[in-house]
C-alpha cells in the first residue's frame, strides 16, 4: 500500500518524518495468480505463504517473470530469431483486502474538540488492486499493481517493477528493472517493500512519525529507477542502480515534496546459502538521496541528504508440515539537513535514524500461522523536527524514538485466501511513553488490534 | 533414379539432423532457465523436494514427463509443480531433456546412518520375503543405477525417496502399479532404512 499525499506540513514533508499512515505499511501482494496461471504452477511453488518468496519464487522473479507453461503468442524473424513470446491470456490478478482496525483509545475528533473520532474502524475495500503480472516477451516481464486507495478513495499506481532478465550460463544470472520503490525489485523479505513477517497493516490507525528513506521516504517523494543486478552461483546477487523524482503529477515544482536532486543511487549485495530445505540470507542495501524539501521552497539551493545503509538477514526452513522463517533488518540513516536547517525547520544540520525490525513466523501445513515481531526507531533530538504539541501526531522529549511488538495469527485456508488477526503494542510512540504528544495520548492508547481478510484470484 | 533418391534421402537426413540438433538446443536452454531453478545446474539440486536428475534413466524421465503432462502422477509437489512444467513439452522436447540429464554426472551417494544402512542392504538385496517385499536390487540394480523404467536410486535425496515410497503406499503417487504393491506392507522405518541405503550407492 502506498500513497503519494503531499498535504503534509512543511516540516514532515522536509524530513522524512513523513507520513504517519505510511510508516511500517509497505508492499501489498505480491501474490498473484496470474503467475499461477502462466507457469501452471501452486502458489507454494513460489510463495512459503503469500507474499514471502521460496527459494524457487526469488528465482522466478529474478528471471523476469518470464518462466511459462500456456501456449504462447509467438514471433520469429528470418534467422529463428525470437521476437515475441506472449501469454495468449493477459496476466491479470485481482486482490482484494478488507480489514477492521479497533484502536486501545480512539484519537480526537478531527473537527469537535474534546471529542473522540469513532473507534473500530471497517475498510471494504482497505485495497483492492488490479496487476498486470506476467511475460511480455522473451526475456521481458512486468509486475504491475495498480491500486484502489480505500483511505484516500482513489485509483493510482503502485508497486511496478519491468524486468528484462538473461541467463548468460548456468551459473550467471544477470537483468535489469525498471520500477518505483527502492528495494520493490528485491526478491528476498528482509527489506523494505516486500518486508515479512508483518507486510500488512493497518491503513488507518496511528504509527510512528519517524521513517528512513529506504524504508518508505523515497517512495511517497514518487520515485523511478532502474538498475542492473547479477545472480551468481544461486549465492551471489549484486545490484547497482539510480532513482529519479517522478511523482504523478504533471510539473515538479515548489509544491512538490521532497524532490530527488540528480540521481539517487541505489546498492544492494547479499549471499545466499542454500540447504536440505533450509535458505539463509546475509547481505546489505542502501541509497545515497540529496532531496530538495519542496513544499514553499524553489528547487535549487541546498538539498537535504539522506545516506541509508542498512544491513539484513532472513532464514527459512520449509518443509512439508512445518515452514520456519526469521527475517530481519537494522537501518542506518544520515541525515545531512542543509535545507531544512537553513529556514530553521531542524534545530541541528544533521541528525541520524536508525530502525531494527525483527520478525519470525511458523505455519503448520501452509494454513495455519502465527508471528512475533519487535520494531524499534531511534534518532538524535532536535526540537524543530520533532515538536510537541500536535494531537496524536507530537513528539515527546524532540525524539522520533518508537518500539514495541506485533504478533499475529493466520488462517490461509486456501493458498490464495489469508485472513489475519494483528495487534501492536507501543511501549514508546513518538519519543515517549506516557503523554508524548504534550496532549495527554500515551503511546500504548495506539496499540492496534487489526483483522484483515485478503484475496488474491 | 537412384541419386535423386540418395539426395533426398540425404537432405532429409540432414534436415532430420538440423531438427534434432535444435531440439536438443532447445531442451539445453529449457534445463539452464527453467528446470535448474528447481533441479540444479545439470541436475544436481538442493532441496529434498525436488529430486537430483543427474544420471537418471532416459526411459524413467519420459515416462514421468509424461506422467506430469497426462497429470497421471498426482502426488502433491508432482501437482503443485510439474502438471504445469511438464503440460506443454512436446514429446521431442521430453527425449531432448531425458537424454540430457540422462548424460550428466550423478551424485555421489553418502552413507547414512549404520544401523538403518544394515536393515536398508538387507531389504535392498534380499527383501522381506514374509512381508512379500522384493528385492529392490532386483529391478533397480545391485548398484542402485537403475534400468530404463526403473529409476537410479543412487546418490538421490534420502528424504525424496522416502516420501515416494509414502506417496505410493497412501496412494497420492499411483503411476506406479509395481511400487504401490511392493511398499503395501512395509513399515515407516522400512522405508527409511531402505531408501537410506539405496541413496548411499
Amino acid at each position: 500500500m502506498r500513497s503519494r499525499s503531499k498535504s503534509w506540513s512543511h516540516m514532515a514533508a522536509v524530513v522524512s518524518v513523513a507520513a504517519t499512515a505510511l510508516l511500517l505499511a509497505p508492499g501489498a501482494a505480491l501474490a498473484v495468480p496470474s503467475f499461477a496461471r502462466q507457469t501452471g504452477m501452486a502458489c507454494e511453488a513460489c510463495h512459503t505463504v503469500f507474499p514471502e518468496l521460496t527459494p524457487f519464487g526469488r528465482r522466478f522473479k529474478l528471471n523476469g517473470y518470464t518462466i511459462d507453461n500456456i501456449p504462447q503468442v509467438s514471433g520469429i524473424t528470418a534467422n529463428r530469431e525470437q521476437t515475441l513470446s506472449l501469454n495468449q491470456l493477459p496476466p491479470l490478478s485481482f486482490m482484494f483486502q478488507a480489514s477492521y482496525t479497533s484502536l486501545k483509545s480512539a484519537v480526537p475528533d478531527s473537527q469537535v474538540s474534546g471529542a473522540l473520532a469513532k473507534n473500530g474502524q471497517v475498510l471494504f475495500p482497505q485495497q483492492a488492486s488490479l496487476f498486470y503480472a506476467g511475460r511480455i516477451a522473451p526475456n521481458l516481464g512486468a509486475f504491475v499493481q495498480m491500486t484502489y486507495d480505500g483511505t484516500a478513495a482513489q485509483f493510482g499506481w503502485d508497486n511496478t517493477d519491468f524486468r528484462y532478465a538473461r541467463l548468460a550460463n548456468d551459473n550467471l544470472l544477470w537483468g535489469i528493472s525498471v520500477n518505483n520503490n527502492p528495494t520493490v525489485q528485491d526478491p528476498w523479505n528482509s527489506t523494505p517493500a516486500w518486508q515479512s513477517p508483518f507486510d500488512q497493516r493497518s491503513a488507518t490507525a496511528p504509527t510512528p512519525g519517524a521513517a528512513a528513506m529506504i524504508d518508505g521516504g523515497l517512495v511517497d517523494a514518487g520515485v523511478a529507477g532502474a538498475s542492473v543486478y547479477f545472480y551468481v552461483n544461486n549465492a551471489f546477487y549484486a545490484e547497482l542502480g539510480g532513482y529519479h523524482s517522478a511523482p504523478a503529477v504533471a510539473q515538479i515544482d515548489s509544491t512538490s515534496t521532497n524532490v530527488v536532486s540528480g540521481l539517487a543511487p541505489y546498492w544492494r549485495l547479499a549471499y545466499e546459502h542454500q540447504w536440505d530445505r533450509n535458505s539463509w540470507e546475509v547481505g546489505a542495501y542502501g541509497v545515497e538521496a540529496k532531496l530538495y524539501p519542496g513544499g514553499g521552497q524553489p528547487l535549487s539551493g541546498p538539498t537535504n541528504k539522506f545516506s541509508d545503509w542498512a544491513i539484513d538477514s532472513q532464514y527459512q526452513y520449509i518443509g512439508d508440515q512445518h515452514l520456519f522463517s526469521v527475517l530481519g533488518t537494522y537501518i542506518h540513516e544520515k541525515q545531512t539537513l542543509d535545507a531544512t536547517y537553513a529556514v530553521g525547520a531542524s534545530s541541528n544540520p544533521s541528525n541520524d535514524l536508525k530502525t531494527v525490525r525483527i520478525g519470525g513466523s511458523y505455519y503448520y501445513q501452509r494454513k495455519y500461522g502465527a508471528a512475533l515481531g519487535y520494531f524499534s526507531t531511534t534518532g538524535s533530538s532536535d526540537d524543530a523536527l520533532y515538536a510537541s504539541g500536535a494531537a496524536v501526531t507530537g513528539f515527546a522529549n524532540s525524539k522520533p524514538d518508537s518500539n514495541g511488538w506485533i504478533m499475529e495469527l493466520d488462517w490461509v485456508p486456501y493458498e490464495n485466501t489469508k485472513f489475519a488477526l494483528q495487534y501492536t503494542t507501543y511501549s514508546k510512540f513518538n519519543g515517549g511513553g506516557s503523554n508524548y504528544d504534550g496532549l495527554g495520548r500515551s503511546a500504548s492508547d495506539n496499540n492496534t488490534l487489526y483483522v484483515l481478510g485478503w484475496i488474491n484470484f | 533414379m537412384k541419386e535423386i533418391t540418395a539426395l533426398a534421402a540425404g537432405a532429409l537426413l540432414a534436415i532430420a539432423g538440423a531438427t534434432a540438433s535444435a531440439q536438443q538446443q532447445g531442451a539445453t536452454e529449457l534445463t539452464t532457465g527453467v528446470c535448474s531453478a528447481c533441479h540444479g545446474p545439470n541436475g544436481h539440486s538442493i532441496s529434498p523436494v525436488f529430486p537430483n536428475l543427474a544420471g537418471q534413466q532416459a526411459d524413467y524421465i519420459v515416462l514421468q514427463l509424461e506422467a506430469f503432462r497426462g497429470r497421471m502422477r498426482g502426488d502433491p509437489n508432482a501437482q503443485a509443480y510439474m502438471w504445469g512444467m511438464a503440460s506443454q513439452l512436446s514429446d521431442a522436447t521430453i527425449k531432448s531433456l531425458a537424454d540430457y540429464y540422462a548424460a550428466q554426472k550423478p551424485a555421489a551417494g553418502m552413507a547414512g546412518d549404520p544401523a538403518l544402512m544394515a536393515e536398508g542392504r538387507m531389504i535392498y538385496t534380499e527383501g522381506m520375503p514374509k512381508e512379500g517385499v522384493p528385492p529392490c536390487a532386483s529391478c533397480h540394480q545391485p548398484g542402485a543405477e537403475g534400468n530404463a523404467a526403473f529409476p537410479r536410486l543412487a546418490g538421490q535425496h534420502v528424504e525424496y525417496l522416502i516420501a515416494q515410497l509414502e506417496g505410493f503406499k497412501s496412494g497420492v503417487r499411483a503411476n506406479a502399479p509395481i511400487m504401490s504393491n511392493v511398499v503395501k506392507t512395509m513399515s515407516e522405518e522400512q522405508m527409511r532404512a531402505a531408501a537410506t541405503y539405496a541413496a548411499s550407492k
